[in-house]
């Protein structure tokens, strides 16, 4: 089991090293990221049926003692997220092995070892167990993602990439402040530690930071009003980087609030959290219905879809943490494919503005049937993924009274509906563009691209299926959260 | 036949690079117990290379097998514990004793902190070894949004 859990980190470091080792050799490095990222989703795999079972594990690194070194912890909140991440990145890398041979992919020799550092850091930052290594594991984040954002070195990227870079280093250092005073209140920074002390210090202290600590996970994870600079940068960066970071990087935001926001007991600050999910719903779907671009609109949605998650978090319910998690599991796939399928339009199509775009549903039904699955379960209809999730969410808002925000959430449900309609009548309808279309790419690779994106449909579709299965594990995982004995008892036999 | 920056400038830098080298050297094994470490060994062969660069000497600039083989180093380090039933990131301590130097002690932390130095070598070779240019082979040109 430790043997898993440090593979998930140090697996695909090492795999990185050696793809930058071998940048220059095509299938060396190819080789080398698909087998790295292999071995750590299969580890994740591992992880969740050892935890399913035996409950959590604990990994000493280094062999000291929680309070003097580093833990990570895989509780199964982790164990749940942690494969879901994991394959994601593999199913993108293989997109992008194929998208690379065309005028689309991103620089191979940076993209392959750089998000192989990128998934190295996820994996740390969903098993870490103490906040200073989730610091340290948001920066080997950050770091490759500011050059995944910006290494093509275009007018676009490097503009928008400015204010991600700015926005973010913001955060980073609002959260080592935040460090420092989480240490001068309660003497440590582990987070079974934490969970015992900061529920007893001065309501004063405790909600101030667990206010702080909200804006700098909500700044990771783009809430209202901290979310500018995600629509303007996620666009303009290669498909596959775009795929990633939609999926990925905000839900770590996510992941992480949940996390120290339940384990610390900061339920006060629901209403102030209700109200930002409220806000951040209705402004990310209805910018998503004022953008004319297909990867804009889906940019947008990313916004609206984490309002979701923290709605089912600002309810401090179990229901409501299990619909999150829920919420959580179905959204970094979906969310994924969708924009796998934008770059697959801008492959077809040469662009991605609705304006130029056209009758793709009789030029390449395929495509079509792949938008239209992971849309509608984006927009939460039934039988799709999304449907449960946001029912999970729905139904916790209801329990709880929360009317307004539930009232949000339903509104924001049907304006995602419509812009989805858009982006539908602009791809798929009407007759295709007169304009020249981009190099595209040979049968081979278009094929690798659509089983690709496939894949990661039939993915969602299982969530689908696997929805009460799912649903149990999340409540399981909920409560392990809620009820933060469970996992002190866990860190400190 | 190039010109001299300053006549002083270039003839301190190379008198100063071998013993900042050894310094680095120091730093490096003294890390153990003492101030120091890998860390800090890279920093100042890293104001070595800068200095070098500065005064306009050569210096090798092999930042990527540097930094790749550094990460390769640690992450082995890191997960060699794990064959011996350990938790990762574990380390061994030996201790010898050597004739006139007297007891040694080393351990797994040594090559650790040599790929750390690895990799902030290679970091600031890579940083003043790269000149600042736009690509000149932009794919396609994105249309600005209204």
């Amino acid at each position: 089991m430790s043997i898993l859990i440090s593979a998930t980190i140090v697996g695909p470091l090492l795999a990185a090293a050696i793809a930058l080792l071998f940048r220059r050799s095509a299938s060396l490095r190819d080789f080398t990221a698909i087998s790295g990222l292999t071995v750590a989703t299969a580890s994740a795999i591992g992880i969740l049926l050892h935890v399913e079972s035996g409950g959590t594990h604990v990994l000493r690194v280094g062999n000291w003692h929680p309070e003097l070194g580093i833990v990570l912890v895989a509780d199964l909140f982790a164990a749940l997220v942690l494969p879901v991440a994991l394959l994601i990145i593999l199913i993108v890398e293989f997109f992008a092995i194929s998208q690379r041979r065309t005028a689309w992919g991103a620089n191979p020799e940076l993209a392959g070892p750089l998000l192989l550092v990128l998934t190295s850091g996820v994996s740390l930052a969903i098993l870490t167990g103490d906040l200073f290594t989730l610091f340290v594991a948001f920066e080997m984040i950050l770091v490759s993602s500011y050059v995944l954002l910006t290494h093509q070195g275009q007018q676009a990227q490097v503009r928008s990439g400015m204010t991600y870079v700015v926005m973010n280093l913001l955060s980073s250092t609002l959260f080592l402040f935040g460090l420092a005073f989480v240490y001068a209140a309660a003497g440590t920074v582990n987070m079974a530690i934490l969970a015992e002390r900061i529920p007893t210090l001065p309501d004063g202290i405790r909600w101030g930071l667990g206010a702080w600590f909200f804006v700098v996970f909500g700044t990771k994870a783009a809430v209202f009003p901290l979310f500018s600079w995600l629509p303007d940068s996620y666009p303009t960066a290669p498909t596959t980087i775009t795929a990633v970071f939609a999926g990925l990087l905000t839900k770590i935001g996510i992941y992480s609030m949940i996390r120290f926001h339940t384990l610390m007991e900061m339920d006060a600050l629901g209403p102030a959290l209700l109200a930002v999910a409220a806000i951040t719903m209705l402004i990310g779907a209805l910018g998503a219905l004022a953008q004319s671009d297909v990867k804009r609109i889906l940019s947008f949605h990313v916004i609206s879809q984490i309002g979701y998650m923290l709605m089912g978090l600002g309810l401090f319910s179990v229901a409501g943490t299990t619909a999150a998690i829920l919420f959580l599991i179905h959204h970094m796939p979906v969310k994924t494919v969708l924009f796998l399928v934008g770059g697959l339009i801008e492959n077809t199509q040469g662009t991605s503005r609705l304006s130029k775009l056209g009758g793709l549903s009789r030029t390449s039904p395929a495509l079509a049937a792949l938008f239209a699955v992971p849309a509608l379960s984006l927009a939460g209809l039934p039988p799709f993924s999304g449907f449960v999730a946001k029912l999970g969410v729905i139904r916790a808002g209801v329990e709880e009274t929360a009317t307004l925000v539930v009232m949000a959430a339903l509104l924001a449900g049907a304006l995602t509906l419509l812009s989805m309609t858009k982006i539908w009548i602009g791809v798929f309808w009407g007759p295709p563009p007169e304009h020249a279309v981009g190099p595209s790419p040979t049968p081979a690779n278009r094929r690798l691209m659509y089983s690709a994106t496939g894949t990661a449909v039939a993915g969602t579709l299982t969530i689908s299926l696997f929805a009460g299965t799912l649903f149990d594990l999340s409540q399981r995982a909920a409560t392990g959260l809620t009820t933060a004995d469970l996992y002190i008892g866990a860190v400190f036999p | 036949m190039k010109t001299r920056l300053s006549p002083i400038l270039e003839p301190a830098v190379q008198g100063v690079s071998p013993l900042a080298l050894v310094m680095a050297t120091y730093l490096l094994f003294a890390g153990h117990n003492g101030p120091g470490g890998g860390f800090a060994a890279g920093l100042v062969i890293g104001a070595v290379i800068a200095l070098r660069r500065l005064a306009d000497l050569p210096f090798p600039a092999v930042a990527t097998p540097l930094i790749a083989t550094g990460i390769i180093v640690i992450a082995t380090v890191a997960a060699a514990p794990l064959l011996f039933g350990n938790p990762l990131l574990d380390q061994s301590v030996w201790k010898l004793e050597l004739p006139l130097i007297g007891t040694v002690k080393s351990g797994s932390a040594l090559p650790f902190d040599i790929g750390v130095t690895a990799i902030v070598v290679g970091l600031v070779m890579a940083l003043l070894d790269s000149p600042i240019e736009a690509s000149d082979e932009i794919p396609h040109v994105r249309e600005e949004n209204p």
